[in-house]
């Protein structure tokens, strides 16, 4: 694992296991990821008719963040278990539709039914997770893809969970009686469940679970022998998949206040995928850069086309066309230059300069 | 020199129009589906929304407002509009929204009431007409020009009902309606169903068949297992010309009948003869057609095509009606103060059956009330005649739907 070995400077060396696996290699690192945290705390401020970011920018933000929660569920599962899923997006709408439901149906605050569709999910992601225990590669690709079809066609159909072909309203996000429904205030809370869900599974990956995931996906056959169950952690990894993804799809859910049953195509699983190969598979970190590249790279193509129709008027109007173009030509690209993802790349970066003027 | 003069010419035209435009702005929101399941007719509504506007601008305004609209192509798909809203209400809010689909409006349908933004949609859903939320729920700030999908079916019905009888046809006459399971093919199937069971007709299971364009001959054949002898077609035009021509391979005897947006001149020609015989709904005059106020559609027409020459579809007119609608609301609200939501909104009750100037005999005459957002209920029912590689279309009914007040929102 090339890309999780981490450059340290000189006379920096651990001597404990426990040294070994912390989350954060240095404490510069640690420093660097709170310091991120505390400017996105003050990124949505508005201070009279000053802001930091617009509207629109806080939006983009919004969107890498739940998306990055689902992403991280699939980074486990495909990353870090071995395992492959091309219905991600569903689970992903399962969670937007249960806390919907959950929402108008039973009362319970929006503060809860996030985490209740979680689990919710969790469920469903276990049994859809059930043919992994005997089956591997394109054959599970397969049957996940079942997965996708069949929770789709439910969405379309459920009209007491999801309202059928009508879709669903989703209320709003309230704490404490306030109402937190604007990007602005809405960022807080996906940002909060961004830093506690990374944080949850950077940890998983530390734990004597996250070590059997890697056994299963680095040879399965010699994490048999070592005592690994393997239909438990195959099937243990789906559902822990499903459950950040509900997370994820609870969040987009409330966001938009309305879930359709269209809104989570097997499009959208391909892109989970996109994000975290462009991320880098098996890397928390990755799965983050993977998904703001996800999504920025379309804003930045209409940005560039935009800006370009002055001189080439055809341009713009085949913009559709090239947004998906270019999300298709980046994971070749990726797959041929930097298979380990951005998070490789990002280390190299480092090391560079750490090494600077003397790299080699 | 002579080009150099031209240029500096051209200059000072774009200076001065930048500072006229710096004048005042209208903000307007149009949401398209070119390239989605319903791009088929939704490229002609949306040409006929984008050459309104634009030739309003062209030629002075709203008295002297620019219209500072944005076309969105959001592929039907229900999350992009969405999303694309929320961005139309952020930091600039625009003042209305020129909007498309059923699935997208019935979902917005809140939003705008809570934002106050009058939203005239392509979809004429029976669900958006009521905006008290006497019968459903309240749609208050929903427009649309056309007789809802629900009584442009209860005048295919009536149609039906005395087609059945000038052909001399015994016993009950047997309906099914067809469509995909999707916000809009579903919007009018209860309310159509009921009223095709109040005349009469017996109504069968319901058919489903794709908004996106296929094979429907599996479709087809549990028609003709039916022996349904009318089927009402609720999906747009692209999945008729399909569902037509498997139809004609399978050798169906069923009486077709369309929504508004089930055919139109061009589909008639891509389906062929198989389109023979159709009937479906028309909300406006056709570009055959001579009324007054046609000239003005043609002169609209060229702001995309300065030849003239292009032939419009019948939605291309509903377009247009939608934006002068919308731009008579404005300038009544103009004229009273700011152009907010709310003075359009009330402004679209200031007049009683109105027609928009200059497309008289274009626009069928519409009122909206504070109580019953149900701009007429006129149907016109036209044929389709399609022998011999003709695309022929005649009105074969005109029905007045009565507005009956159980019916609001159904």
């Amino acid at each position: 694992m090339a890309a999780t070995t981490s450059m340290m400077r000189c006379g920096e060396f651990k001597t404990s296991y426990a040294k070994d696996t912390t989350i954060f290699p240095t404490p510069m690192s640690r420093n660097f990821a709170i310091l991120a945290v505390l400017l996105l705390l003050i990124a949505p401020l508005q201070i009279g008719d000053f802001q930091f970011l617009s509207r629109y920018q806080i939006n983009l933000l919004i969107q890498i963040g739940y998306y990055s929660i689902a992403a991280l569920g699939l980074n486990i599962l495909v990353g870090c278990t071995g395992q492959i899923s091309l219905g991600h997006a569903a689970f992903f709408g399962f969670g937007a539709f249960s806390s919907a439901w959950l929402s108008n149906n039973t009362g319970i605050p929006v503060f809860f039914t996030i985490p209740l569709a979680g689990l919710m999910t969790t469920a469903v992601g276990l049994i859809f997770g059930v043919p992994a225990a005997r089956i591997k590669g394109l054959y599970l690709a397969i049957a996940t893809f079942a997965s996708q079809f069949i929770l789709e066609d439910f969405f379309a159909r459920a009209d007491w969970f999801t309202g059928g072909s009508a879709g669903a309203m989703a209320m709003p996000f309230t704490l404490f009686g306030h109402e937190l429904s604007g990007d602005r205030s809405y960022f807080y809370v996906v940002l909060a469940y961004l830093v506690v869900m990374f944080i949850c599974g950077a940890n998983l990956l530390r734990s004597r679970d996250g070590r059997a995931f890697v056994a299963v996906r680095d040879h399965y056959l010699s994490a048999e022998v070592m005592g690994i169950n393997l239909t438990k952690y195959r099937i243990l990894s789906f559902g822990v998949a499903s459950f950040f993804a509900g997370i994820g799809g609870a969040l987009y859910g409330h966001y938009l206040g309305y879930v359709s049953a269209e809104g989570f195509s097997i499009l959208l699983s391909i892109q989970f995928l996109g994000m975290i190969i462009i991320g880098g598979l098996g890397s928390v970190m990755g799965t983050i850069m993977g998904t703001a590249f996800m999504v920025l790279l379309p804003e930045v193509m209409e940005f560039g086309a935009s800006g370009l129709s002055g001189v080439a008027p055809g341009l713009t109007d085949g913009l559709a066309f090239l947004k998906e173009a270019a999300i298709g030509l980046a994971i070749i690209l990726f797959l041929i230059f930097e298979p380990d993802g951005l998070a490789h790349r990002w280390k190299m970066t480092k090391a560079y300069w750490k090494l600077y003027p003397f790299s080699y | 020199m002579g080009k150099r003069m031209l240029l500096g010419a051209a200059a000072v035209a774009v200076l001065v129009g930048g500072t006229a435009q710096a004048a005042e702005k209208i903000a307007v929101g149009h949401l398209a589906d070119y390239t989605g399941a319903t791009s088929s007719v939704g490229k002609i509504y949306g040409q006929g929304v984008a050459d309104a506007m634009a030739y309003i601008n062209k030629n002075g305004g709203l008295a002297g407002a620019e219209l500072a609209y944005e076309t969105v192509d959001y592929s039907y798909e229900v999350p992009r509009a969405i999303s694309t809203y929320k961005k139309w209400t952020g930091d600039d809010k625009v003042a209305a929204i020129q909007g498309w689909g059923t699935g997208d409006t019935e979902a917005l349908v809140s939003f705008v009431a809570k934002d106050k933004i009058p939203y005239f949609s392509g979809s004429y859903s029976g669900h958006l007409t009521d905006p008290n939320g006497k019968n459903v729920k309240a749609a208050p700030y929903n427009f649309f020009y056309g007789p809802s999908y629900s009584d442009g079916c209860r005048a295919l019905v009536e149609w039906a009902g005395e087609d059945w009888k000038a052909k001399g046809g015994s016993g009950k006459p047997k309906f099914v309606h067809m469509g995909d399971n999707h916000p809009y093919p579903n919007a009018p199937k209860a309310a159509c169903a009921a009223y095709a069971k109040d005349k009469g007709f017996d109504v069968l299971e319901p058919i489903q068949y794709s908004l996106k364009p296929g094979d429907f001959k599996a479709q087809c054949l549990s028609l003709k297992d039916s022996a349904a002898n009318y089927a009402y077609l609720a999906n747009t035009a692209g999945s008729t010309i399909s569902l037509l021509k498997s139809c004609e391979t399978v050798g169906v005897n069923t009486q077709f009948m369309g929504n508004v947006w089930g055919i139109d001149e061009t589909s008639m020609k891509a389906a062929g003869e198989a389109a023979t015989g159709m009937v479906w709904v028309v909300g406006s005059a056709t570009w055959q057609d001579d009324a007054p106020g046609m000239k003005l559609v043609r002169e609209i027409s060229k702001m995309s095509d300065p030849s003239g020459q292009e032939y419009r579809a019948v939605h291309y007119m509903r377009g247009i009606c939608s934006v002068y609608y919308m731009k008579e609301a404005m300038e009544i609200a103009k004229q009273s103060g700011k152009v907010t939501g709310e003075a359009i909104k009330q402004a679209m009750y200031q007049k009683k059956d109105w027609v928009p100037a200059g497309l008289e005999g274009v626009c069928l005459p519409s009122g909206w009330t504070p109580d019953d957002h149900r701009g007429t209920t006129q149907v016109l029912v036209y044929q389709a005649d399609t022998k011999g590689g003709k695309t022929d279309m005649k009105k074969v009914y005109t029905a007045n739907i009565p507005r009956n007040p159980e019916w609001l929102g159904q």
